[in-house]
């Protein structure tokens, strides 16, 4: 049997051969090239947007959230005795859903929604403010840029204190020096006591691109308690959302199944309330994602298909100009195995060639098409291997003919052959 | 002396029942270790068939051959390459060296194929290139040689494993007669030196350089002949 000398001899004797034809060679590269190139291409677009939306989520403030919304009942008629008697979704069950698990609740945002008039100095408006407590902006990903967030106390004495988004400072101050001013939310004069730096988003940079995050700049946020009980006179103290932020988002499903049945206790056993959690819905996203790169794949691996079928064709034809030549060699004592390990080194060579430069091609081909639609491109190394691999499986597939049937000449014939 | 080549009714047909030709009607050969036998006949008389068969790249349809103390017949493909690869050393009339392997590379490979170590390849390669007179050719293109080079080369190849039969094929054929003579020569004094010689020609005066002329005529043996060297 022959060692690894043999191999690298194998693997010199191909070379030479493919530089020796370097037309035929680049010829039968061309269908890897393509196949390797669209396989990649493919994959990193959805890599791309897949990188994008990640990006996405934590500008959003991570995907390690459970959001609680009330549920409106009773749509289809008229809502039960219990449903009525029922008072939504409360400041109790987020402190019952904080108790569940302490350890794991790292933070519990409300928020509570009302209109109102807003009006400063400058600006008289109809806006949404939006109440929310002390663990708000910081689940929301929101920056302050100057001044103050709502402290406990805050929260806990329906302090008349604001904190406005970058567009809602714009409006209600457009000369700025609004830090510590007074702006009247309905009928309630507040302090600004914070200012949020700007958040920008564009998914895809390109013109006409509007920022996703606009509407977060609009932000006029005061204490959720101030809300409650002094623009609704709400003795309940009903929220819109509760979010829970729990970093081990493999634990987010068990909580989510034990906070369901505390809430149901809470709410007299009716499903008034519904549970969404983020990161089980990006995943389900995700999940698309893949649909698109099997797709991509299945592209990928025609193009293959195709190249390989023209390879084979190529090899065959090239096997009748090669015919002498194995025949010598079988004369000279190589065995049937031999000839076929050398076809198979030679065209597995000129895979690997090819689909190296069908990896380069696809990265400029990627790079081409997430820059015109303005998405980052983001690879990944597994898409490499995938494209990678499918090619020598194919090259190894379609080589196999060719080797075989040069394998099985006949050495007389062989040399005969003229 | 023991015989390295021995074969008894061997025969071969070729194409099926109507339309078969039969190349080998029964020969009984045998040479022995040492001998320059040349085989000799007119084409059509079945000596390239002999040759192929002794040659160990086609087997019999009938009859026995034992090569070196090997029986040949009924070996598998890759069973016949060992021993093609071990006991034989071809020399063919169009020399059939690797055109883009240099000369060191093309009488290393039926080492290659025996298996032998690199370093051993190219020390064995190296001697056998001094032996036929081209130590220093070992870099070039078979391209760049001339036809006497060129064959001399391709008996370095044949060489190379030691083979127990030196089996050429018409090798001065494409020669001038100058370096036909030389490469003649060269195969006087392999044999000189030992290695048994079986040598197809149909040029009488090659012929009368070997101790034996084995002339064959319609697939038989029609008449050995002591030769005159």
């Amino acid at each position: 049997m022959m060692g690894s000398g043999a191999f690298l001899l194998r693997l010199e004797s191909a070379w030479m051969e493919i530089r020796e034809n370097f037309g035929r060679s680049s010829l039968q590269t061309l269908g890897i090239v393509l196949g390797v190139a669209s396989v990649l291409g493919g994959f990193s677009i959805t890599d791309s947007f897949r990188k994008r939306s990640e990006t996405l989520y934590v500008k959003l403030g991570g995907l390690d959230k459970l959001n609680v919304q009330p549920n409106n009942i009773g749509n289809n008629g008229t809502p039960t005795a219990l449903q009525n008697a029922n008072l939504g979704l409360r400041h109790q069950d987020m402190d019952d859903g904080r108790g569940l698990d302490s350890a794991q609740v790292e933070g519990v945002s409300v928020q509570r929604n009302a209109r109102a008039r807003v009006r400063s100095a400058f600006t008289d408006q109809e806006r949404r403010v939006q109440g929310i407590n002390g663990d708000y902006l910081a689940i929301e990903g929101y920056d302050i840029a100057q001044g103050r967030g709502f402290s406990q106390s805050d929260i806990g004495s329906a302090a008349a204190v604001a904190v406005l988004g970058s567009e809602a400072f714009q409006t209600f101050f457009p000369s700025g020096g609004g830090l510590g001013a007074i702006i009247r939310v309905g009928d309630v004069p507040v302090t600004v006591v914070g200012v949020l730096s700007q958040r920008v988003f564009r998914f895809r940079d390109t013109p006409g691109m509007g920022n996703m995050f606009h509407r977060k700049n609009r932000l006029i946020a005061v204490p959720s308690t101030l809300v409650q009980q002094r623009m609704q006179g709400d003795n309940y103290q009903r929220v819109d959302r509760l979010t829970f932020r729990i970093p081990k988002v493999d634990t987010i499903e068990t909580f989510a199944k034990s906070l369901t049945s505390v809430l149901k206790m809470n709410h007299r056993l009716q499903d008034d309330f519904r549970l969404d959690d983020v990161a089980a819905r990006e995943r389900k996203r995700r999940d698309t994602g893949d649909a698109y790169d099997i797709i991509f794949m299945l592209s990928g691996v025609l193009a293959l298909l195709g190249g390989g079928i023209v390879n084979v064709n190529i090899q065959l034809a090239s096997l009748k100009e090669r015919v002498r030549e194995v025949g010598v060699k079988m004369a000279i004592g190589a065995a049937g195995t031999e000839i076929f390990k050398e076809f198979m080194t030679e065209a597995l060579l000129l895979t690997a060639l090819g689909s190296i430069v069908g990896l380069g091609v696809g990265v400029a081909f990627s790079w081409f098409i997430t820059h015109y639609i303005g998405v980052p491109l983001g690879m990944e190394l597994g898409s490499f291997l995938w494209a990678f691999a499918l090619a020598i499986a194919f090259g190894f597939l379609f080589a196999l003919v060719p080797a075989w049937k040069a394998s099985r000449l006949s050495p007389m014939e062989a040399l005969r052959y003229e | 002396m023991s015989s390295i080549i021995h074969t008894r009714a061997l025969t071969k047909t070729f194409g099926s029942n109507g339309t078969a030709v039969h190349a080998l009607r029964g020969i009984d050969l045998s040479v022995d270790k040492g001998e320059f036998v040349a085989l000799v006949g007119p084409s059509g008389s079945g000596k390239s068939t002999l040759m192929a068969i002794i040659g160990c790249l086609d087997a019999p349809t009938s009859g026995t051959y034992t090569l070196d103390g090997h029986e040949v017949q009924g070996l598998s493909g890759g069973e016949l390459a060992r021993i093609r690869n071990t006991k034989v050393g071809f020399i063919f009339q169009s020399y059939n060296l690797m055109p883009k392997a240099n000369i060191l590379r093309n009488v290393e490979l039926p080492m290659l194929y025996a298996g032998i170590g690199r370093k051993e390849r190219r020390e064995r390669a190296m001697a056998l290139l001094e032996k036929v007179g081209m130590p220093e050719k070992a870099n070039v293109l078979p391209g760049n040689l001339s036809g006497g080079q060129r064959q001399r080369v391709a008996i370095a190849r044949a060489l190379a494993n030691n083979p127990a039969l030196l089996l050429a094929d018409e090798p001065t054929g494409a020669l001038d007669s100058q370096t036909g003579a030389e490469v003649l020569a060269l195969f006087q004094e392999l044999n000189a030196a030992g290695n048994t010689l079986v040598l197809v020609t149909h040029d009488p005066s090659i012929a009368a350089l070997a101790q034996r002329r084995v002339e064959l005529r319609d697939g038989l043996i029609a008449g050995a002949v002591e030769g005159a060297a």
